[in-house]
């Protein structure tokens, strides 16, 4: 029965860690492709989408592995995103597996985000195989990284494969092992259809694509299906999997990973951890509780010049069809005029959603100041949501604000945990608890490795939090983050004025005590970023009507070119066809010509 | 058929490069002179036209490397191969530390009639912080030689906006000048780009940074004082007593046509816009095998540009865009074309404007670039 002869698994991994040179090299080392025709037959791949108009990502790759005994099994690699944004999208790529290898560094040792995933594979008792790479590496530091895996996850010496995905190094036992020690997949091909949806995006050609795990059943084109969290509805249009080329298939039986192509307009009636059954005689239960990731950060995008509104729309309606895990919604600010206020599920999965917007659709992009959901209740008793922080109600009616708090995991040497503990406390957070990871007999110059938990508001994750973790730790820090609940807070709103103009795209909500603080470091980084113009321009920050802070941009007095040598008037028109560029990058705000940098800008202050 | 009335020829030769400098001119080269000007004749001979010239201009570089001889049989080859008006306006570029009495005679007998002189500053420490060649000295004597030699059209070229340069030391440059009394003066606020040496210096913090708010109480200093003794600021950079504005700069300015002769020189025919390679020996390759040089810039210059253009140009003269004569030109209600741009910049005290003329205020004139940039054409 094809069934035993299946295994279905994914690869963990921090980044940079090798995950994709493994998949390469196990796609190398497998009969799907054989040895130097690789690049080729990718190339083959890519020009059928290009014929098509369609573009396919290779989300799970089918690969034909002749074992020691003599069987021929089918290996189906699942990719996973690779970022704590993502951890939804991850947690149901491992939802859709029997195994996981989990690829470690030789070099760096377990990271915060790691753990995290291995703890969620083992939640689903995926089978996991232990994996050091890069033991090639001169810098490598296998045994202290075996103590780690030892010391933290329970793995013994003898149970951890070394490798090298590089070299190739190890890499014919990992095969070995992943078809010993990964069971095949459980599933019933004679019960009604149960498929998961682990990855899903949208194409012109074919509508949303969903990658799917078959547990239970089979599907055949033509099938008319069901999605039993959202009740969608559909019709399989093709169906197939990727060798890494694009395969259809005629069906894809029970214990088979494929997609499905399904003609819906929008991955938002697709969504990944959903359950696929037939549309009659369906499963009775899905395969796990299904939930939507939820937005968590929260920012205003508007486009620099107003006249462009109309092409953000349409940018971000297109842009929602393939990413289901953003949300939007008009809104209208006095200064910036028609924009969105957009959820994310974290700061890089904003960042993504900006640079895809700015790139994809040549929008010049202002995006203010994020940050968080906060439950307000007003002092008549009645509750919302607060997205935006115009929208907090003034000090008067307002009786509770809450909001949302995480439990952050890091991992450093234990060198830096002062410092570290310094960040937390002015960033408001608590200490939970702290776990040393390997053993000390073999000490390092910065110490031994720790594991340390707190919890901190999520706001104070939306500066600089990341980034000066990073330096305070000169780079060894890894950090993990997952939303833990709401708790009552108290918070105001600080305003920003731009030559006696309110800009509401600078407001934020911040605790009182450090009001005056933030607002004058923000009025000083607004200076240094804010071009001098042609008149002096005041910067001041505000409570109310309250002014807490100032700082001047003095006005320009020079900007002429003067030697017109020999004639050369292409060369003056150039550099005034530049700056005339740049004022598309600049928001006119009461009269003063903001850049649009600015708006993050102050956001990345040194505290 | 073209209208040129303006011939410039590019002397791309120093005896030392300039810290500052980021025109095309090469040092230790120049055995490579007679060569060259062989080409630069070749270059005349194909560009050759049967079109009446009022003004040539020697620049360079350092023209007054060339020898009077030299000097006299490129005017020779420029009266073969066009037409040159009586009374033409003839001016050459010279660096103080390479000219004498006797050169300064020779080179007024083979027809150059008006000098330009690099002296930059009146002050030792700025000229060498700027690595020029000569000394205050060799410059008074150089001027005091050009009218011995009986030129009576002298420009001199001052810089400030210098690193360190303040308001007090331009002062005592401008006064000095003022005294010698030469007919034109060229003041031009220092301006470096990344590959200079001076750029470097101040960079690595060898040489205080430049200031802009400096640089702009020098300029209205220089305004006040050149007018205070009769000279007219007749264009953003450039002052004359009467009568003696510089004709081949205002062909630039005016629109008017010219032709570029020479390694990196540039051209304005046939609503063209063009520029000869700055590469020496490719030049020399092409046209002493009698074919125009490569050129580094070639572009159509559209009716809308060129309209935007005029007003740019326009801009920087003190007498501003005639309303009238505008319209006649292109057939166009400036006002109504460009009137959001004009309320805008009436509104900041960039420009102003009478019946007849848009003119640049005293404020403009230093941010010429805030009013330029608004009337170039909308990128298709």
């Amino acid at each position: 029965m094809k069934q035993l002869k299946t295994r279905n698994f994914c690869i963990i991994a921090h980044i940079d860690h090798g995950k994709s040179t493994l998949a390469d090299r196990l796609i190398q080392l497998t009969g799907a492709i054989k040895g130097g025709k690789v690049i080729e037959q990718m190339m083959d791949s890519m020009e059928l989408e290009r014929e098509r108009g369609i573009t396919i990502k290779a989300k799970a790759i089918r690969l034909s592995y002749q074992a020691k005994d003599g069987i021929t099994y089918e290996l189906n690699l699942i990719d996973t995103p690779g970022h704590v944004d993502f951890a939804y999208e991850v947690s149901r790529t491992l939802a859709a597996c029997e195994g996981a290898i989990l690829v470690i560094d030789a070099t760096q040792g377990i990271q915060a985000q790691t753990i995290s995933n291995v703890y969620f594979a083992m939640d689903h008792n995926l089978e996991i195989i232990p994996v050091i790479n890069k033991i090639d590496l001169p810098s490598s530091e296998t045994e202290k990284v075996l103590e780690e895996i030892e010391s933290v996850l329970g793995y013994k010496s003898e149970e951890v494969l070394q490798i090298s995905a590089k070299t190739g190094q190890g890499v014919p036992e990992l095969l070995e092992t992943i078809v010993n020690v990964i069971p095949p997949p459980k599933g019933d091909l004679n019960q009604p259809l149960r498929a998961l949806i682990f990855d899903s995006h949208y194409d012109s050609y074919m509508g949303v694509v969903a990658y799917i795990s078959v547990f239970d059943g089979s599907i055949r084109k033509g099938d008319k299906l069901r999605l039993m969290g959202q009740g969608t509805e559909l019709e399989v249009v093709s169906i197939g999997y990727f060798d890494p080329k694009f395969c259809p298939a005629d069906e894809l039986l029970a214990g088979d990973i494929g997609y499905i192509a399904t003609g819906l307009k929008s991955v938002g009636e697709c969504r990944v951890g959903d359950t696929i059954t037939s549309l009659e005689n369906g499963a009775k239960e899905p395969l796990i509780g299904y939930k939507t990731a939820k937005p968590v950060v929260f920012t205003g995008i508007y486009t620099t010049q107003p006249e462009d509104h109309g092409q953000l729309r349409e940018a971000i309606e297109k842009l929602s069809l393939n990413d289901a895990s953003f949300s939007y919604e008009p809104e209208n600010s006095p200064v910036l005029g028609n924009g969105y206020r957009c959820g994310f599920l974290g700061l890089l999965h904003m960042d993504i959603v900006q640079e895809r917007l700015e790139r994809e659709f040549d929008l010049s992009l202002i995006v203010t100041v994020p940050g968080v959901k906060l439950i307000v209740t007003r002092t008549d008793g009645s509750q919302s949501m607060v997205v935006n922080p115009s929208d907090l109600p003034e000090p008067t009616e307002l009786l509770k604000v809450e909001e949302p708090w995480v439990k952050i995991s890091v991992i450093t040497p234990s060198t830096f945990i002062g410092p570290i503990m310094e960040l937390v406390t002015q960033s408001e957070g608590i200490y939970k608890h702290t776990e040393y990871i390997g053993h000390s007999h073999s000490p390092d110059a910065l110490g031994q490795r720790v594991r340390l938990e707190y919890e901190i508001p999520l706001r104070s994750m939306l500066t600089t939090f990341y980034d000066q973790l990073k330096s305070r730790s000169k780079g060894y820090a890894s950090l993990d983050h997952e939303v833990i609940g709401y708790r009552e807070t108290k918070l105001i709103k600080l305003d920003i004025l731009v030559n006696g103009v309110m800009v509401d795209a600078f407001s934020r909500v911040v605790p009182p005590d450090k009001a005056h603080e933030i607002g004058k470091s923000m009025v000083e980084k607004l200076k240094e970023v804010i071009p001098t113009q042609l008149f002096k321009v005041p910067l001041q920050a505000s409570i109310g009507s309250r002014i807490i802070a100032r700082a001047d941009i003095s006005a320009r007095r020079k900007d002429v070119l003067a030697k017109c040598y020999g004639g050369d008037i292409t060369r003056k028109r150039k550099l005034l066809e530049k700056q005339k560029e740049g004022k598309k990058k600049m928001r006119n705000i009461g009269k003063v010509e903001v850049p649009k940098d600015a708006f993050m800008s102050v956001l990345k202050m040194e505290r | 058929m073209s209208d040129i009335k303006a011939i410039y020829i590019h002397v791309p030769f120093c005896r030392r490069k300039c810290k500052y400098c980021s025109f095309i001119s090469y040092q230790s080269r120049e055995c490579d002179i007679p060569v060259y000007l062989d080409a630069i004749k070749n270059e005349l001979s194909l560009r050759s036209e049967d079109t009446v010239i009022n003004t040539v201009y020697f620049g360079g570089g350092t023209p007054s490397l060339l020898t009077s001889e030299q000097i006299s049989s490129l005017m020779s080859a420029i009266k073969n191969n066009f037409n040159m008006e009586n009374g033409s306006e003839i001016t050459m570029e010279t660096n103080p530390g390479t000219i004498d009495l006797t050169y300064l005679s020779k080179i007024k007998a083979a027809g150059i009639n008006r000098l330009s002189i690099g002296v930059q500053s009146f002050n030792d420490k700025e000229l060498s912080m700027l690595g020029r060649i000569h000394n205050v000295e060799d410059a008074l004597n150089a001027i005091k030689d050009a009218r011995k030699a009986t030129f009576d059209n002298l420009n001199i070229d001052l810089i400030y906006g210098l690193p360190g340069q303040t308001v007090d030391n331009w002062k005592d440059s401008l006064l000095k000048a003022v005294e010698i009394n030469p007919e034109h003066m060229s003041l031009y606020a220092l301006t470096l780009e990344p590959e200079e040496p001076l750029f470097k210096e101040i960079e690595s913090g060898v040489l205080p940074e430049i200031s802009a708010d400096t640089a702009a109480g020098q300029y209205e200093l220089a305004e006040q004082l050149l007018e205070k003794h009769g000279y007219i600021h007749y264009e953003i950079s450039n002052w004359a007593k009467p009568g003696f504005e510089c004709h081949h700069n205002l062909v630039y300015w005016q629109g008017g046509e010219y032709l570029g002769i020479g390694v990196a020189a540039h051209s304005y025919v046939d609503n063209r816009r063009s520029a000869n390679t700055t590469d020496l020996d490719r030049y020399v390759e092409s046209v002493s095998h009698n074919r125009l040089p490569p050129q580094e810039v070639d572009e159509t210059i559209t009716p809308e540009m060129e309209i935007a253009e005029s007003i740019i140009l326009g801009l920087r003269l003190c007498n501003g865009i005639d309303i009238k004569d505008f319209k006649k030109r292109f057939n166009i209600d400036i006002m109504k074309r460009y009137g959001r741009q004009i309320e805008e910049l009436l509104d900041a005290g960039l420009i102003k404007k009478d019946n007849s003329a848009i003119k640049l205020t005293q404020r403009g004139r230093l941010l010429g670039n805030e009013v330029f940039w608004r009337f170039l054409p909308d990128k298709v």
